[in-house]
């Protein structure tokens, strides 16, 4: 029996494992360890282990409630663990599927005694283990015993040791913090002047940092190891970076298997991997990432980290090796060779995966969604998720993946930098931001050299021969197309004629080159009506069907090929499929009668769309799948769970786009598409794919368009009797200030087209107005400026549910803690709902039946309102499942997700009555910022989203709640004092009503000059500073700098520019030194006044579990 | 230095690959505009392409790659006569009759790399076709054991029938089994060779050796005395032997067994068998062997150690395997295959004498397994 002994059942009952999640997500650490840790659940029921998840991430999978498995939704800090080791008594902990947060967790819990104390034992690498692996000197020490390089660097704890240290080794210098996660606090310093500041900032938050010779332009390399505790080792998977060194790999572009290195360098760097992985003791996985000199055969080895991380993740769905479920049976006694290879089933799991594909990742930035974050890419990773093409050249995989990442059709050719100067080209390719690629590529369509662009990028060559390869298809498509007038307008048939001139053999050509119809379509138009041609996304598509008509003709159509880790040198019954052009026969053979189900998945996590909408993406299809459909997943996001190919009965890793959608259709023909589940992303394809006579399951095309056209939407309400803040579509500045007239200041003002991106804003004067309109393009028919009424101090309330032929299913309310004006992606939510009038919840309800049978709504929604004295308003309506379906689901106890597949799946349902009081505990869902990462951004919540994750945690009371779920997203206790600047003169008021709180808390407090004097004219002792735009001192920023504070409340006073900019200056500096801010002020007395509970929390032997 | 992918597509000349089974597949010709034939086989390894082409256990077959993408970084710079300079070569020349890919990189940008794959086939007169659904015909040899192919391009010349002797025998041939003919002369040297001047001394049975092999043995600090395959072994001096890889079958290799059998094995010195050399020996000691379906041709072959109860990754390439059944008298299981349980290796009870599969040289493929050839330096 492989288990370990002290792992088996005593007297018939099964031992308690421990896992550890990694939280929130967050930038360096987001969706990949719901991957990780959600398989190692699975492997370790398997093994007839009782399960205790410790995670608040309420919107991932493995926190759902399951069979052998206890849920706690709690902070993974020390304290939490420790409390919860005392209830559960498990008999191991494991640290290697949550992240750092995780694994920093456990060493601390071991250096502490406290695993000792309860007998607990970790599993997998051991801590010494993990503390060599964690600590640069040791490690360092390590690798040196063992004869492996690694670049010259120095540990130093001070700014001037730094300074010396980087003489010592010549500039440019490295600097990175250890016992962090994606390279926080880390950066590249080219003078004493920069690494003065960088070393400074970075010591702030860690008492050590590292001072290391820059490998600018090295190949940086990565190797997912695998060795089981007798020694076996095997190397699953190799990555190559496009980008080279000096961009953190989490925001570069990752090739895998690695394309440009010879046998002799791969087999010289994972003879490294392995005798590092040995020489440290590793048990488990282990990814190691190496530094690759291009002239010549040398490497240095730059990190390891021996635990699932973002790249084994990415491993894993590259290969088909499921990493971390081998992981997880290795850590409880299993060796390789006791294992079988779970994709071919019949093989051993001792094994180096083969492939005869690539795959290509490409990370997702939402830098536009940041007001002043610098866009440069560097060594602190930006991007906040990634996606992942499979192909089988690099041109075709490298434009389907740019299509996936960005949501749109135009891929690489989109014209980015078409009228960028070649200044401003040159530029991006040597300083890169986060629109590199479609800089190289315009400078291809300029005819730039490779050897230009290499020396300027760093890029290899044989990646930029072949971006080179693409732009000349682009521009002899051009040409073939070529028009001698061009024509004023386009249709239908203009379209099919030009496509019919293409032959079969270039049109394949132009598929293997990786050219999308919906591409094909614009460059015909572009060659036919010039450059400017204004049509819309959907006119373009309807126009790309003659393309794809053209196709099937001539039989240019996708081939279905399976991934299965032997490149076919072993039969298999793989699920996990790809598309390409580069093939002669499908691997499968789809039943004639089929029965599958296809639920689109979300696309790249990013702001707005991320883990919840992949769980109901996996709700679905584990709903069908139960039913006995072919639950079929479509999604391109390598860390999901629903790109786990034992998440559905067939997997298609694939683009999300129309063209893509519809040759699965073709293969599959399904009983019916769900497009409802996954976000905005699959929810904007139900009008094509509904035109395309594609039976899309749920809601129906025009259910979905009235909610989401602006102008049907509100006639509806207005219709209904439903009130709504006043709006307008203003088409010219007249109409702007005609509004404002009537309406007043301040408005929320949604420019169509923004140069910066597209955020929104609230206007409270005429000079922020004129600011905000400064930043659109023009205001016109084709842009007009969206403007409707912002409402202060009210209320927002969101109701989600599920609708069945018009008539609710069911319904369930809940509040914000912040006042309307924070985005609801942002705010920090409760339910079931606290504070609400009886009277409100009775006519939110009355409203929801309405618009739901307005609408005509048969499947999930939300629904969202401004409620400010009784006073009920509709802002928006969601005919789609929502970013809250799993709290609401969690903590109601019923899940939305499957209720929302029965009615999809017609069956009977009758209306679901929920009893709130009956749930016994409050749930309070709060948002993980990341600012941290964001060098220039203002970290303050506005109308724009801004959070890159979110947890959910249950108190016994709302006080209870609101501490946990503020704990597990970095609000802390504070410990060295607080600064307040608590806004206008009725939020000083209000914030009076817990003030007392605050000074219980006995550390100093300090406050801006405003909120001081107002607290010392109430008697209370506080430390004045000052903004630091005044010339009296000391100041705000610098008791931030000093570390006399580490918690904000930083309330802005009102829109206003200058009041903006000083408050921005210390909010900035909080997020640079790590401190707990709170820019909002509902949410801040709302923290403050739950210290009531703050005692009876931590003393409480007891904690809530699912 | 590379011509952009899709241009490729557009001014190939086109090409057919034919198989014994009855189906063709189109595709581009690739390298010398030649026809040629072959037993068809694939290698599942994503790199090493220029090893895998100059291995001579190649000799006679049409070699596809599963991998898509071949030629990314060149081909490695060689110099004639300098092994350690040869990085990447495994021999002289390319071995293969041909290839087969889906995606070929008709440049070079690597720093170690002085030519590019194509005109590095053009100008050892080999040619290949690109274009074709590897994955498809990987599923087609894997499920037809044996199977044959042609490469035929487009107003297709006469094969080439110079580059090797048993070459002679495929001229009328319509689909040619190379390991009907001994493939010995036409892979082992004619002359013996010396290389190094001072350590213990190996004699070398060139059955096709790979580079790596004398590299790895001179780096370990040992002479080596290259045989050829018909060589009088009962004369030679030596301190150990070791028998090479090879192409082809190992029964029909012209009395070379016998000559293992009388010439080497009384000497009682250390034996050392790869790959060929193993099912070599094993022949030699009284063991059978026999021919797997499609064998093993790649780079993450898993093996066990029943002795040391461990697991390595190995290279492989061959067709024939001993028969678990047959194991001689005296002889004990060393390595089996962790997939199929095939016989990857045999070690002697009480003698000096072991021998592998797979490649302990590697090259191309994981270095694994070098410690057989510490080993069985410690034992000289």
């Amino acid at each position: 029996m492989p288990l370990l002994e002290f792992l088996k059942p005593k007297n018939n009952k099964k031992q308690k494992v421990l896992l550890l999640g990694s939280g929130a997500l967050s930038i360096g650490q987001a969706g990949e360890f719901d991957y990780s840790g959600s398989q190692a659940v699975k492997a370790l029921q398997e093994e007839g282990l009782e399960v205790i998840v410790i995670n608040p991430n309420i919107a991932s999978v493995q926190t759902n409630k399951g069979e052998n498995k206890k849920v706690y939704l709690y902070p993974i800090t020390p304290f939490w663990v420790e409390k919860i080791i005392k209830i559960e008594k498990p008999a191991a902990i494991i640290s290697s599927f949550g992240g750092q947060t995780s694994l920093n967790c456990v060493i601390e819990l071991h250096k502490s005694g406290v695993l000792d104390k309860y007998g607990v034992k970790v599993l997998g690498t051991p801590p010494a283990s993990l503390e060599i692996s964690e600590d640069r000197e040791l490690f360092a020490n390590k690798m040196e015993e063992i004869g492996i390089s690694i670049a010259p660097s120095f540990a130093v704890n001070s700014v001037d040791e730094a300074l010396k240290k980087a003489q010592q080794i010549g500039y440019p210098v490295i600097i990175r913090s250890a016992f962090a996660l994606g390279g926080l606090g880390s950066g590249l310093a080219n003078n004493p002047d920069e690494l003065q500041n960088l070393s400074s900032s970075a010591l702030t938050n860690t008492p050590q940092i590292l001072i290391e010779k820059s490998l600018y332009g090295w190949k940086e390399i990565e190797y997912e190891t695998m060795r089981d505790k007798t020694g076996n080792t095997i190397t699953i998977c190799n990555m190559e970076n496009f980008d080279p060194m000096g961009i953190h790999t989490g925001d570069s572009i990752v090739i895998a298997p690695c394309q440009t290195i010879n046998n002799v360098e791969n087999n010289m760097m994972r003879d490294a991997a392995i005798k590092i992985a040995h020489s440290i003791g590793i048990v488990g996985e282990c990814n190691v990432q190496f530094a690759l000199n291009p002239q010549e055969y040398a490497f240095y080895v730059i990190e390891i980290n021996a635990r699932l991380s973002r790249s084994s993740a990415l491993a894993s769905k590259a290969t088909g090796y499921p990493i971390a479920y081998i992981a997880a049976k290795i850590v409880v006694g299993f060796d390789l060779l006791e294992l079988k290879n779970p994709v071919t089933a019949t093989t051993s799991a001792f094994y180096e995966p083969s492939l005869d594909y690539v795959t290509l990742k490409i990370p997702r930035w939402d830098l536009n969604k940041f007001t002043g974050v610098s866009k440069l890419l560097g060594t602190q990773m930006k991007s906040v998720g990634e996606v992942m093409a499979i192909g089988r050249n690099f041109c075709g995989v490298l434009q389907k993946a740019v299509r996936m990442v960005n949501e749109n059709e135009d891929g690489i050719t989109a014209k980015i930098f078409r009228n960028a100067t070649d200044d401003a080209l040159q530029k991006e390719l040597i300083s890169p931001t986060n629109l590199r690629l479609f800089a190289i590529y315009e400078s291809f369509r300029r005819s730039k050299t490779i050897e230009d662009i290499a020396q300027k990028t760093k890029i290899d060559s044989w990646f930029l021969s072949h971006i080179r390869s693409i732009a000349e298809s682009e521009k002899e498509l051009l040409e073939f197309f070529s028009c001698p007038q061009k024509m004023p307008s386009v249709s239908k048939s203009d379209v099919k004629k030009a496509v019919e001139r293409i032959s079969k053999e270039y049109l394949r050509r132009l598929k293997y080159m990786g050219f999308s119809d919906f591409q094909i379509t614009k460059i015909f138009l572009e060659a036919f009506c010039g450059t400017d041609f204004k049509m819309s996304v959907k006119e373009i598509r309807a126009l790309s069907l003659a393309v794809r008509n053209a196709r099937k003709k001539l039989k240019v159509l996708p081939v279905v090929k399976r991934i299965d880790t032997t490149s076919s040198e072993y039969p298999t019954k793989s699920n996990y499929l790809y598309l390409t052009y580069e093939g002669i026969c499908d691997d499968i053979a789809v039943k004639k009668k089929n029965n599958s189900i296809i639920t689109l998945g979300s696309g790249s996590y990013r702001i707005g769309s991320s883990i919840e909408f992949d769980w109901c993406s996996v709700m679905a299809s584990a709903y069908f799948k139960s039913k006995k459909n072919d639950s079929v997943i479509i999604n391109c996001n390598p860390e999901t769970v629903s790109t786990d190919f034992s998440a559905s009965d067939r997997l298609y890793f694939e683009e999300l786009s129309f063209e893509r959608v519809l040759d699965i259709i073709d293969i599959e023909n399904p009983l019916g598409v769900i497009a409802c589940m996954g976000g905005q992303n699959p929810n904007n394809l139900i009008a094509p794919l509904s035109e395309a006579k594609v039976n899309i399951l749920g809601h129906s095309q025009k259910s979905v368009e009235d909610a989401e056209d602006r102008g049907k939407f509100s006639a509806m309400l207005d219709k209904l009797g439903i009130d709504q803040p006043a709006w307008t579509a203003a088409t010219s500045r007249q109409e702007i200030d005609n509004f404002i007239q009537k309406n007043g200041f301040p408005a929320l003002i949604r420019p169509s087209f923004v140069l910066s991106g597209t955020l929104m804003n609230v206007a409270n004067d005429k000079q922020s107005l004129d600011y905000f309109l400064s930043l659109t393009k023009d205001i016109s028919a084709d842009f007009p400026v969206v403007i409707s009424k912002f409402i202060q101090d009210a209320k927002e309330i969101e109701c989600d549910g599920v609708a069945k032929n018009g008539e609710v299913i069911l319904s369930l309310i809940s509040e914000h803690i912040e006042n309307a004006g924070v985005h609801s992606g942002d705010a920090t939510m409760a339910f079931p709902a606290q504070k609400i009038y009886g009277q409100t919840v009775n006519v939110i309800k009355t409203i929801v039946r309405k618009i739901v049978k307005g609408l005509n709504l048969n499947g999930p929604f939300n629904i969202q309102f401004i409620a400010k004295d009784n006073d009920v308003k509709v802002i928006e309506c969601n005919a789609r499942a929502s970013r809250s379906f799993p709290f609401i689901s969690k903590v109601s106890g019923i899940n939305l997700a499957d209720i929302s597949c029965k009615v999809m799946n017609n069956e009977k349902i009758g209306k679901i009555l929920l009893d709130e009081s009956e749930i016994p505990f409050v749930g309070v869902k709060a948002s993980m910022f990341s600012f941290q990462r964001l060098d220039g951004a203002d970290p303050v919540s506005g109308v724009e989203m801004a959070s890159t994750g979110e947890v959910g945690c249950l108190g016994k009371t709302f006080n209870a709640a609101l501490l946990l779920s503020m704990e597990s997203t970095q609000i802390k206790k504070p410990k060295k004092g607080i600064l307040l600047s608590t806004g206008r003169e009725k939020d000083k008021v209000k914030f009076m009503s817990v003030i007392d709180n605050v000074y219980k808390l006995k550390v100093p407090v300090y406050a801006t000059s405003g909120t001081a004097k107002y607290l010392q004219d109430r008697g209370y002792e506080v430390n004045t500073v000052h903004w630091s735009s005044s010339n009296e001192s000391p100041k705000a920023v610098d008791a931030i700098i000093d570390g006399k504070v580490d918690l904000i409340i930083n309330i802005k006073k009102s829109f206003e520019m200058d009041e903006f900019q000083n408050n921005a200056h210390i909010r900035k500096t909080a997020v640079k030194r790590g401190c707990s801010i709170l820019t909002n002020l509902e949410k801040a007395i709302a923290y403050f006044r739950a210290y009531d509970s703050y005692e009876e929390l931590q003393k409480s032997d007891e904690c809530i579990s699912l | 230095m590379a011509k952009e992918a899709q241009k490729l597509r557009k001014e190939r000349k086109k090409a057919r690959l034919e198989l014994s089974n009855g189906i063709v597949l189109e595709g581009f010709l690739i390298g010398a505009d030649v026809s040629t034939s072959g037993e068809m086989v694939f290698n599942t390894g994503m790199l090493g392409y220029s090893e895998a082409m100059t291995d001579p256990s190649y000799l006679g077959q049409i070699l596809t790659f599963s991998f898509c993408l071949i030629g990314n970084y060149g081909v490695p710079a060689y110099k004639d006569g300098d092994f350690f300079m040869s990085l990447g070569h495994e021999s002289s020349s390319i071995k293969t009759q041909g290839i087969i890919v889906s995606d070929i990189f008709d440049g070079f940008y690597h720093h170690n790399s002085t030519i590019s794959l194509e005109d590095w086939m053009k100008s050892q007169n080999v040619p290949g076709i690109a274009g074709i659904d590897t994955r498809f015909l990987v599923q087609t040899i894997r499920e037809n054991g044996g199977l044959f192919g042609k490469i035929v391009p487009q107003g297709a010349k006469s094969p080439r029938i110079d580059r090797f002797d048993f070459l002679k025998n495929f001229s009328n041939a319509q689909y040619a089994d190379p390991s009907k003919y001994n493939l010995m002369p036409s892979v082992s040297i004619k002359e013996v060779k010396h290389f190094g001047k001072a350590g213990k001394a190996v004699a070398v049975i060139d059955c096709g050796v790979k580079w790596n092999i004398i590299r790895m043995l001179l780096q370990k600090g040992c002479r080596v005395e290259l045989l050829p395959w018909d060589s009088d072994f009962s004369k030679v001096q030596c301190d150990g032997w070791l028998i090479s890889n090879g192409p082809g079958d190992p029964a029909n290799t012209g009395g070379l067994v016998e000559r293992i059998k009388k010439g080497v094995l009384p000497q009682n010195k250390p034996i050392l068998g790869i790959c060929l050399g193993h099912q070599l020996l094993a022949l030699a000691s009284g063991s059978a062997t026999k021919r797997l379906n499609h064998g093993h041709r790649s780079h993450n072959q898993p093996v066990y150690s029943l002795p040391q109860k461990s697991a390595y990754m190995t290279s492989q390439n061959h067709r024939y395997a001993v028969d678990k059944n047959s194991i001689a008298k005296g002889w004990r299981l060393w390595f089996v295959n962790a997939n199929d349980d095939s016989v990857e290796g045999l070690i002697h009870k009480s003698k000096p004498f072991m021998s592998v599969q797979f490649h302990p040289e590697a090259s191309s493929g994981p270095n694994d397994t070098g410690w057989i050839m510490d080993n069985f330096i410690s034992l000289l």
